[in-house]
C-alpha cells in the first residue's frame, strides 16, 4: 500500500478536485452572470463586427472615382493645345505676350493657328500696359496676331475700348482694329470707325490714334464724381 | 473799351453734355495730349463750334477737359448769330469762349469787327475788345 504521506496528500487532492469537477450546490448570482456574459459578451461582438461588413452603405465603385466628361474621340482625333502662350519682343523694345485656353493648328496651312478664349497684353518701352481679351484669335505667319469676337482692349492710360476684330502686330508695337470701336475713358464717351495704337519712333511714345470719324461725348459734371 | 452784346439767345447749360465730332483724334501718352484734326465741331446746348483743328487740354488731376484750343480759322454758331475768328480758347468748366484773330461777329442786325471777343455761353453776352468796328449795311431794315 502507498507510504503514509501519499495518502493525506491523495485525500486532499480529490477533494478538491472533487469540487471542480462536478457542481453539488447551485451556483452563486455572480457565478450565474459570469456564465451567461462569457456566452452573450462573444455574440454581441460578433454582432457588432458583422454591422462593419454587412449592414455598411454599398460604396458604387463607378461614382466613387471621378473621371472628366470630355469627348476622347474629339480630343484624339483633333490636334490642340491648351493654354499655349506666346511671347515676342518688338523691335522697339515692347513685349508681347498671347496666350489662350485651346489653340488648334490650321490643317490648311502649317504656320497658323486658330485659338479660343485669347488674351494679349502688350507692354511698351515706357511702361504703357494694353491688355486684349477675345473670344477667337488667330496667329498668322509669326506677324500678325488677329483678335475677333467682342474683343475688350483695358490700356494703362485709363481707356477702356470694345471693338469686333483687332489685329496686333508681333514685328513693332501697332494694335489697328478692323471694325468700328467704342472707347471709355478720360476724355470722355468715344465712338470711332477705326483705332490704331502706335509707337512714335523717336519719341517712343505711345499714340492711339483714332480715326474714320470720331465721335467724343463728354459730360462736365459727372467727371467729377467718376 | 468793350462793347457788350447779346449773344446766342437763351443761356446755355455749362455742365450740359461737350459733343466733338472730327475726322481723326489722337491721344498720346507722353506729353498728355489729344488733338482732333479735321472738320472737328463741337457742340454743346444749341452752340456749335467748328474748326480745323482743336487740342485738348486736361484738367490738373487728368480726369476731364479743362479747355479745347480751336486753331486754323474757326466759326461759332449759336441760335442766330454767329462769330469768325482765327482762334478760339474754350474753358469748358467755366463756360467761357475766348476768340481771337480778327474777330467777326454777325447778327441779324450788325456785324461787329474786333481783335478779341469773350464770350460767356451760360449769360449768352458777347464781350468785344480790341478796336471794335462796326459794319453797316445801308439798306439793310
Amino acid at each position: 500500500m502507498a507510504g503514509p504521506c501519499a495518502l493525506p496528500y491523495g485525500r486532499h487532492m480529490r477533494t478538491r478536485l472533487h469540487a471542480t469537477q462536478s457542481r453539488t450546490q447551485p451556483l452563486s448570482g455572480y457565478s450565474r452572470f459570469v456564465a451567461w456574459a462569457k456566452i452573450l459578451l462573444p455574440l454581441a461582438s460578433l454582432a457588432l463586427l458583422s454591422t462593419v461588413f454587412l449592414v455598411a452603405r454599398q460604396a458604387d465603385p463607378a461614382k466613387s472615382i471621378p473621371f472628366a466628361k470630355t469627348d476622347v474621340e474629339a480630343l484624339a482625333r483633333e490636334p490642340r493645345v491648351t493654354a499655349p502662350l506666346y511671347a515676342a519682343v518688338t523691335r522697339d523694345g515692347a513685349t508681347i505676350t498671347v496666350s489662350a485656353d485651346t489653340a488648334t493648328p490650321d490643317p490648311a496651312s502649317e504656320d497658323q493657328a486658330t485659338a479660343r478664349k485669347v488674351w494679349a497684353r502688350i507692354q511698351t518701352s515706357e511702361g504703357i500696359e494694353y491688355n486684349a481679351v477675345a473670344e477667337e484669335g488667330r496667329i498668322e505667319g509669326n506677324e500678325i496676331a488677329i483678335l475677333r469676337g467682342n474683343v475688350d482692349i483695358t490700356t494703362s492710360l485709363g481707356y477702356r475700348l470694345r471693338t469686333e476684330e483687332m489685329t496686333a502686330e508681333l514685328g513693332m508695337t501697332r494694335l489697328t482694329t478692323r471694325a468700328e470701336v467704342d472707347a471709355d475713358g478720360p476724355l470722355g464717351e468715344i465712338n470711332a470707325g477705326r483705332m490704331e495704337v502706335r509707337t512714335e519712333d523717336v519719341t517712343n511714345a505711345s499714340v492711339m490714334v483714332f480715326k474714320d470719324g470720331v465721335r467724343l461725348i463728354y459730360r462736365p459734371s459727372s467727371t467729377d464724381d467718376r | 473799351q468793350g462793347t457788350s452784346v447779346p449773344f446766342g439767345g437763351m443761356e446755355g447749360d455749362r455742365d450740359a453734355p461737350v459733343e466733338v465730332t472730327a475726322d481723326q483724334l489722337a491721344v498720346s501718352d507722353a506729353d498728355d495730349t489729344a488733338i482732333f484734326t479735321g472738320n472737328v465741331v463741337i457742340g454743346q446746348n444749341d452752340m456749335r463750334l467748328s474748326a480745323p483743328r482743336v487740342e485738348v487740354i486736361y484738367t490738373a488731376d487728368q480726369s476731364g477737359i479743362s479747355r479745347l484750343l480751336a486753331s486754323g480759322g474757326v466759326t461759332l454758331v449759336s441760335g442766330e448769330d454767329a462769330a469768325e475768328a482765327q482762334e478760339a480758347d474754350y474753358d469748358v468748366e467755366a463756360g467761357i469762349v475766348i476768340m481771337t484773330g480778327d474777330v467777326l461777329l454777325t447778327q441779324t442786325a450788325n456785324t461787329l469787327v474786333s481783335d478779341r471777343m469773350r464770350l460767356d455761353l451760360e449769360a449768352g453776352t458777347a464781350q468785344m475788345d480790341g478796336r471794335v468796328r462796326t459794319v453797316l449795311q445801308p439798306g439793310r431794315e
